[in-house]
């Protein structure tokens, strides 16, 4: 589905071409974070009243979509990767926004990251311009076979390197460190996005090298794709078990997204339809479950200034309505169906039980639903005790409070859209499909 | 069609939450309305079924996977019982429900659980199963929790964790199910599985564990051994109509679910018959023992829900192990489901009137309240005859077919199993005694005994429940009781109609329920349950306290408690502690990579700072004297610390020295100097001297 006559080229030096050729799956993330974009801009007209530097917060805020839409339009390695290196830095204000201490320390640390992981990906960017036929992004990629012969292992290595430089920014082990830092201090509809849509341009860099450079059949069943698959699963299990040991509230969505953005990798890892279908899915819904999340917890410091997880006792009778996004944004989460993310998880388990390795084909399902659990634990048990604080608690003498409606309206949506898209799955589902079935 | 039947009262929740914020009494009347036109739609529905219409429904586009519902035979009887269980809960409700706080909430998830439940029933495929299994299981947390005590908040959350835990593991089921056979559709299951064991004999073992994962969740709701942990704790604390609901009906869409695998998975399968039947025998015994133990009228009926899942359970694994001559363990399941849940919603209707009254549960306070209330006694005593299974009522039906199905079997099994099924013949009989023993105790201590203090105003108004509640109880003892006189006009019938669901060839032999043969187990049932109640729950589980007066005491071992004992250290504490010890070190392992590399090779050099005072020998050596004298002030002198800065002072003193020795080393050098300069024009002179006196 190239859109002929959109393409556009240039070039920088008379050897880097800078073009742009958005296809479907270009397209589909475009949307997905420009949609996003705009419901975390409505929610910050309210919530950055409190803060300072407003203008600094809108304009790195824009550049950052900016960057984005390079990337997902991008149409050969270099320009994604110019793109790529240009998110890190413009997002990093956004980290340092409030400039304290501690926003300094996890300002240094995502950038440190999000630099390590890009010249790692570099190794991969230097490789491919001397192995593969052309850096156009083609599906199956333009490796060079016969040019490559006799130096498959260091390829190998090399596109390992690049999973886990790229992966950094999707938050995969063991470059997965800047998550927790960053998303407490960021401002939340900032952190939302750099949890929601952010981590998302790390898969879809790591998308574009392997299937659209590389090309997976040259990978498949080669160490890298068992360790591809054995990182992800590692990362899915790791990021629950640390969100339900977390108490601070941000803390404890970003080790969740760790884990989450990891299922959509593990979609990618197997390398056939379903599980890609999976990780499109898992890509899309998460997104908007995770958003919604983080909303709810920008409102809830913005309105009450609480913090921790055990802060939200009874808080339902205070900001009911949030709190009903919050839960339905955690049902969504956990896959409890009609919810649309059962629907990716279901797509996961399956790819996984088709792959033909057998250990992973069993574990990855069981990791699946561990994992669930394990959400089910940290977050459902939030809004559990929201709900059902206990009869001590006097009902009466709480008072509802106001929350703006540039608050409510984008959790709202995003929270309905998380589970009518499950419901009506149809469209989404054809459209994965069709990207899917286009590549494998 | 169908799909309104499920919809329908889950929009109607969400309406009766709306009109509630208003007007209660305007909600009560709408819920109940509700409840009534869902039954309507049913029998209607039934109606066209059972005229030859093809009732189906197939949405392949929604929730991804699609929905399919259908209707026939079983279905039916399960989703009117579903809805009468609820019309009559709903009309009681009111009543009971006047005086509770949040009862919009109540009622809310109280209608969308109906058609979440009715949604299960009617599902055509095991993913519709699963999607209104799992609304069904949530929305079902809000009864448990309703109160919000301690205790209710804690059974809440056990039931909440079997159901979400069940949930998943049956996920984890079907995934391998559809992975193997590509259909959840329950009429293409069964030759699909065949095929695919046919294909790939390794897809036995698959089809095994798969069966298992999905009996997991269907058992976690049934409250089959060893996860019923959820139903004695979760009915004692929840509202009585919900406790109807969830021990009646709930627990029977796991039931459901047993059944569509055991009879579309595991046709005549010998071993999943076996593991049923086992789990079956262990829940009817294990019921009926916590039973007799208790001593709070709705944690005994709680426990015998459990122990009556036990029978039907063991009318499942009947079914798997009489292969095709299978018909009267599919009479007795089917028959002992329904009678179940009509036992359970008068007895519950019964613990609630009771409880709306005097606010007590426990056996030694509600003693003597039923004295002189005709009704409660009446419904009472039919529900406890019946699930007694006393000749004439209808649980004696369904016993005796079980039963029958036992010793069907006994009569063909080999040598070495004929021990074994004898044994469970004993211990089906004894169940049905232990289970005569602790209604009796109920009914003995509400209706015959004599209680403590009624309180004065209590003992005058004779008006223990208004008229709607009535209704409702007599209407449930009469439907009960209409059973019983039916057994085969009624029940027969009504186990004709599920016997295709079960894959049942036919009605088999005919049963004549009277007979001495089949009262025989009957007469040794009640035999034993009176000899339990005298020689053990009035000698050895009541105690005379100081008054002189015998009194129920529990004397189940508070540690004996399989929730507490093992499933909650072991996943609460043991294995989060373990697993959160072990990944915490990977989780951080990049940022220990970085520190080490920051502190050793990444070290940050310090330019060198020139020296303030001294040299660098007074810099080592003051600098050491000043550390030793820390280390002293930290730990010898911590109150009158030594304040002195010796490098400074080491510095200025040797400093002082170097002065000084340099201005006495150039005062002495001076002093030579002008000695030899003397000497030398000494010496200048002499040698003048000399040359003069010579020439």
């Amino acid at each position: 589905m190239t859109m002929k006559g959109m393409d556009w080229e240039m070039y920088l030096i008379k050897d880097i071409p800078i073009m742009f050729r958005p296809d479907a799956l270009g397209m589909l993330f475009f949307i997905l974070t420009a949609l996003m974009w705009v419901m975390n801009l409505i929610f910050s007209i309210e919530y950055m009243n409190k803060e300072k530097h407003k203008l600094r917060y809108y304009c790195f805020y824009t550049l950052s979509l900016l960057s984005m839409t390079g990337i997902c339009m991008a149409g050969n390695l270099i320009t994604m990767y110019m793109f790529y290196e240009l998110m890190a830095v413009v997002t990093l204000p956004l980290v340092l926004h409030e400039q304290s201490r501690e926003a300094i320390e996890a300002g240094k640390k995502y950038i440190f990251y999000s630099m390590g992981g890009a010249f790692m990906g570099l190794a991969g960017f230097f490789f491919a311009y001397y192995y593969c036929n052309t850096l156009d992004f083609i599906p199956g990629g333009g490796l060079n076979v016969s040019k490559l012969a006799g130096n498959e292992k260091a390829m190998y290595v090399v596109v390992l390197l690049v999973i886990i430089g790229f992966g950094s920014k999707a938050g995969l082990f063991p470059l997965h460190g800047w998550l927790p830092s960053a998303h407490p201090v960021a401002p939340s509809p900032a952190s939302a996005f750099l949890s929601g849509n952010i981590t998302k341009m790390g898969v879809f860099a790591i998308v574009r090298y392997l299937y659209y450079i590389v090309g997976v059949d040259f990978l498949r069943g080669s160490f890298v794709h068992y360790i591809f698959i054995g990182l992800t699963m590692f990362t899915i299990i790791m990021g629950s078990m640390m969100a339900y040991k977390e108490q601070n509230m941000k803390k404890r969505l970003a080790y969740s997204t760790v884990s989450q953005v990891s299922y959509a990798l593990f979609g990618f890892a197997l390398f056939n339809r379903i599980g890609f279908t999976g990780g499109i899915l898992h890509v899309i819904f998460h997104s908007f479950a995770k958003n919604a999340l983080f909303e709810v917890a920008g409102a809830v410091i913005h309105n009450t200034g609480l913090k921790k997880c055990s802060d939200y006792k009874n808080l339902s009778r205070k900001m009911p309505v949030s709190m009903w996004c919050f839960t339905l944004a955690s049902l969504t989460l956990v896959g409890i169906p009609p919810t649309s993310a059962f629907l990716s998880k279901w797509y996961l388990a399956q790819g996984a039980l088709d792959l033909e390795i057998r250990v992973v084909s069993w574990l990855g399902p069981v990791f699946l639903i561990i994992s669930a659990l394990l959400t089910a634990g940290y977050l459902l048990s939030i809004s559990l005790k929201a709900f059902f604080p206990g009869d001590e608690y006097d009902y009466p003498s709480v008072e509802k409070r106001k929350i703006s409606i540039y608050m409510l309206l984008p959790m709202l949506l995003l929270s309905a859209g998380a589970v009518v898209m499950g419901i009506f799955a149809e469209p989404i589902l054809r459209i994965a499909k069709l990207i899917a079935g286009s590549l494998l | 069609m169908l799909m309104a039947l499920t919809i329908g009262p889950m929009l109607g929740g969400v309406m009766a939450y709306i009109i509630g914020k208003k007007n209660k009494k305007a909600r009560d009347y709408f819920a109940s309305a509700v409840t009534i036109i869902e039954m309507g739609l049913l029998i209607y529905c039934s109606g066209l079924y059972l005229t030859g219409k093809n009732m189906f429904f197939t949405q392949k586009d929604l929730c991804g996977l699609g929905i399919s519902l259908k209707l026939d035979g079983f279905r039916i009887i399960l989703g009117v019982v579903a809805a009468f269980m609820w019309t009559m809960t709903t009309i009681f409700s009111k009543e009971y429900m006047a005086h509770y706080p949040r009862t919009n909430r109540y009622y809310l998830f109280f209608l969308i659980t109906l058609g979440a439940t009715v949604g299960v029933f009617l599902s055509a495929d095991l993913f519709t199963t699963f999607l209104f299994f799992e609304i069904m299981s949530f929305t079902s947390y809000t009864w448990v929790a309703h109160d919000e005590t301690k205790e209710s908040l804690r059974a809440a959350e056990t039931y909440l964790c079997v159901a979400v835990i069940g949930g998943m593991v049956m996920l984890m089921g079907l995934f391998l199910l559809y992975n193997m056979t590509g259909t959840l559709r329950m009429d293409e299951l069964h030759e699909a599985v065949n095929y695919a064991i046919v294909l790939s004999p390794d897809n036995k073992l698959k089809t095994y564990v798969a069966g298992g994962c999905i009996l997991f969740g269907f058992g976690a709701k049934a409250g089959m051994f060893p996860l019923h942990i959820w139903l004695p704790k979760a009915h004692p604390v929840a509202p009585a109509p919900a406790s109807a609901l969830l021990s009646g009906i709930l627990t029977k869409s796991g039931i459901f679910g047993i059944i569509v695998i055991s009879a579309e998975m595991f046709l005549y399968d010998y071993n999943w018959g076996m593991l049923i039947l086992i789990l079956g025998v262990i829940t009817m015994f294990l019921g009926a023992l916590l039973g007799i133990f208790s001593i709070n009228i709705k944690r005994t009926l709680a426990c015998s829900s459990m122990s009556q899942i036990g029978f039907i359970l063991v009318g499942i694994g009947m079914q798997g192990l009489l292969g095709e001559e299978n018909s009267l363990a599919i009479r007795g399941t089917v028959l002992h489901m329904i009678n179940h849940s009509m036992i359970k919603l008068v007895l519950f209707i019964c613990a609630g009137i009771i409880y709306m009254n005097i606010h007590e549960l426990d056996l030694n306070k509600i003693r003597g309240f039923g004295k002189g209330k005709k009704l409660l006694m009446i419904a009472f005593l039919v529900g406890g005859l019946s699930i007694s299974g006393i000749p004439m009522f209808s649980g004696y039906v369904s016993k005796t077919l079980l039963h029958e199905s036992i010793v069907e079997f006994i009569n063909i099994a080999t040598p070495d199993m004929y021990g074994k099924f004898k044994f469970v013949e004993v211990i089906f009989l004894v169940t049905g005694g232990m289970t005569l023993a602790y209604m009796t105790k109920l009914f003995v201590a509400v209706f015959v005994e004599e209680g403590e203090k009624v309180p004065e105003e209590r003992s005058k108004t004779s008006r223990y429940m208004n008229g709607q509640s009535s209704l409702a109880l007599l209407l449930s003892v009469l439907v009960l009781f209409g059973l019983g006189t039916g057994p085969y006009r009624i029940m027969d019938n009504l186990a004709k109609m599920a016997l295709p669901f079960m894959k049942g060839k036919s009605m088999g032999i005919y049963v004549d329920y009277y007979s001495f043969t089949n009262l025989k187990g009957s007469i040794i049932s009640i035999v034993l349950g009176v000899n339990i109640y005298y020689f053990i729950i009035r000698k050895f589980l009541m105690r005379t306290d100081e008054d002189g007066k015998r009194i129920y005491v529990n004397m189940w071992p508070e540690w004996l408690d399989i929730e507490n004992l093992i499933y909650r250290p072991v996943l609460q504490h043991i294995i989060p502690f373990v697993m959160a010890l072990i990944l915490r070190v990977f989780d951080r392992f990049a940022d220990h990579v970085i520190y080490v590399l920051k502190s050793t090779l990444f070290k940050e050099v310090e330019p060198r700072r020139p020296l303030l005072y001294g040299n660098i020998f007074t810099h080592v050596v003051g600098g050491f004297i000043d550390r030793m004298v820390d280390l002293i002030n930290n730990i010898f002198r911590k109150d009158t610390p030594v304040k002195e800065n010796y490098e400074k002072k080491l510095a200025l003193s040797i400093g002082h020295i170097i002065k000084t020795s340099r201005l006495t080393a150039r005062s002495v050098s001076f002093g030579l100097l002008m000695f030899s300069i003397g000497c030398i024009f000494t010496l200048v002179y002499l040698v003048m001297v000399l040359l003069l006196h010579i020439t």
